[in-house]
């Protein structure tokens, strides 16, 4: 099969996207029904309306604050117990169960339960995204630091790196990057769902608690008008993590 | 040392339990055996919950909608994802659809959901096919599309039929990708389904989640917990095992 060229894939997606959104206008128009599937340019209006009124900013900005600190800590934590599963089989077998346990549990059933030991505010809120994302980016650096790049290592002693410590952070930790940046790149994914489920089920805030609030008075175009956003901040994300992922593919 | 890493061990795992069970029922019973439900009292709720009847009740309406759920997206999701891999540019048009609908919370999507399936059966078994059809769509048309030319070529030099081509070479190399999709499917139809009981109509295990939350239950949150958990490693795991037997099929 051969493959088709870039430029000629992107034309056919624009022509793609105008027939799709003609044909959603005219079906919304047809149906006459703003409740069920409001038109494009309602949704557009309501949209227009987000951002004057600054309702929109401002919950982007709740949602990316939180989103930020989730992954920071998910990342500190993961980095830690990703280490320690890589370096010690005691410590492999003694944790690894647990969190290859949470990783099959979805974050939402975990939710009522933080609610109720942690409480519905940011601490609660930050703990639904390192329950999310925190696994990932354990694993990808247990697997990353477990191939031991033994001729990398034996070059950095014979210059004078010595320590194990020292070792971990010149040499393992640089050589295992790309696996690092995919565990991270597969958290921001999930890290998102953390956030938007946070943001629903405890205190209302951000861009999902701005859904949550307009889908309780059905005024569907604007439900659509704020998850736009929140779709194209997942695919941001994960595609600027992507894009670091290839320039920096060295090995 | 790192060779050895990865050898089975029976009794880490089980000191590790042992701490981590132990630990919590001391520190639960010494502050607020309630509150934090350590082992011992989440196990009296087990038993409980399971002869009262609430537990199996629950986990068959979870089941029903599963499965269903899951059976009806391999059905449409595998013919649909060759026809978006044979036809690449069908494909290439539909993908940023797929890929933003993918990448999208559902949780958010929940007020759309109610407006056009209600709440009911229909609007769960929504939320679990609708994910699951896609990632096994996507993966299945990037199996077809990944076959490998060098393969193809020397078919073609035999001269086989189209169809031939397709039973011994399209095929089976999309089988590895099939499977990861069936996998990836499998972990969003759990998902969609505990979704679906949280937020729509509270039944089934996401619904005995819910109720003790609203109850101030911890422990009948745990249980549930704990048994949703358990058969999505089950699942998932055994998914796994498949894809790894047909690992090698992918070639270089």
């Amino acid at each position: 099969m051969k493959k088709r060229s870039k430029a000629q894939v992107r034309r056919d997606q624009i022509v793609g996207l105008v027939i799709f959104l003609s044909v959603w206008e005219i079906a919304a128009r047809l149906l006459g029904n703003k409740l069920v599937l409001p038109s494009v340019s309602q949704i557009l209006a309501a949209l227009g309306d987000l951002i004057a009124s600054g309702e929109l900013i401002t919950a982007m900005a709740e949602s990316i604050w939180l989103l930020i600190v989730g992954l920071i800590v998910s990342t500190i934590l993961g980095f830690v117990l990703g280490a320690l599963v890589a370096r010690s089989r005691t410590a492999y077998w003694m944790l690894n169960p647990y969190f290859s346990a949470l990783f099959a549990t979805p974050t939402i059933a975990l939710v009522p339960l933080v609610l109720v030991w942690f409480g519905f505010g940011f601490p609660g809120r930050v703990i639904v995204v390192v329950l999310a994302a925190v696994v990932p980016i354990m694993f990808s650096v247990a697997s990353g630091l477990r191939d031991d790049p033994k001729d990398l290592v034996d070059v950095a002693r014979s210059f004078g790196v010595t320590g194990e410590l020292q070792l971990l952070y010149r040499v393992r930790v640089r050589a295992a990057l790309p696996v690092l940046l995919a565990g991270l790149r597969l958290a921001a994914g999930r890290g998102v769902v953390g956030m938007a489920v946070a943001e629903t089920y405890l205190r209302l805030g951000g861009i999902g608690g701005l859904i949550k609030s307009y889908g309780s008075m059905f005024q569907t175009d604007y439900v659509f008008a704020s998850i736009l956003p929140l779709s194209l901040l997942g695919i941001a994300i994960v595609s600027v993590i992507g894009r670091i992922e290839r320039r920096l593919h060295w090995t | 040392m790192l060779a050895n890493l990865k050898k089975p061990s029976l009794y880490l795992p089980l000191l590790s339990l042992v701490i981590v069970f132990g630990g919590w029922e001391l520190v639960g019973r010494s502050i607020n055996p309630l509150l934090f439900s350590p082992p011992s009292v989440v196990a009296a709720e087990f038993v409980e919950l399971y002869r009262s009847g609430v537990l199996i009740e629950a986990a068959q309406v979870t089941m029903r909608a599963l499965f269903l759920g899951y059976a009806m997206a391999v059905i449409v999701g595998v013919p649909f994802g060759v026809v978006m891999g044979a036809f690449d540019r069908f494909g290439d048009i539909l993908q940023p659809y797929l890929y933003a609908i993918f990448a999208t919370p559902r949780v958010v999507l929940v007020p759309l959901i109610v407006v056009w399936f209600g709440i009911g059966f229909e609007a769960r078994l929504f939320l679990v096919f609708f994910w699951s059809a896609i990632a096994i769509s996507a993966n299945t048309a990037q199996g077809v599309r990944h076959a490998r030319p060098d393969l193809v070529e020397v078919a073609r030099s035999f001269r086989v039929t189209r169809l031939q081509l397709a039973r011994h070479v399209l095929i089976p190399g999309a089988i590895p990708f099939v499977l990861a999709g069936l996998r990836i499917g499998a972990e969003r139809a759990i998902v969609g389904v505990i979704i679906g009981e949280m937020f729509l109509q509270i039944v089934g295990l996401g619904g005995v989640i819910q109720q003790g939350s609203s109850e101030l239950v911890p422990a009948q949150m745990l249980v549930a917990v704990v048994i949703i958990a358990s058969a999505g490693t089950l699942i998932v795991t055994a998914l796994d095992m498949l894809e790894r037997r047909f690992q090698n099929w992918k070639g270089a």
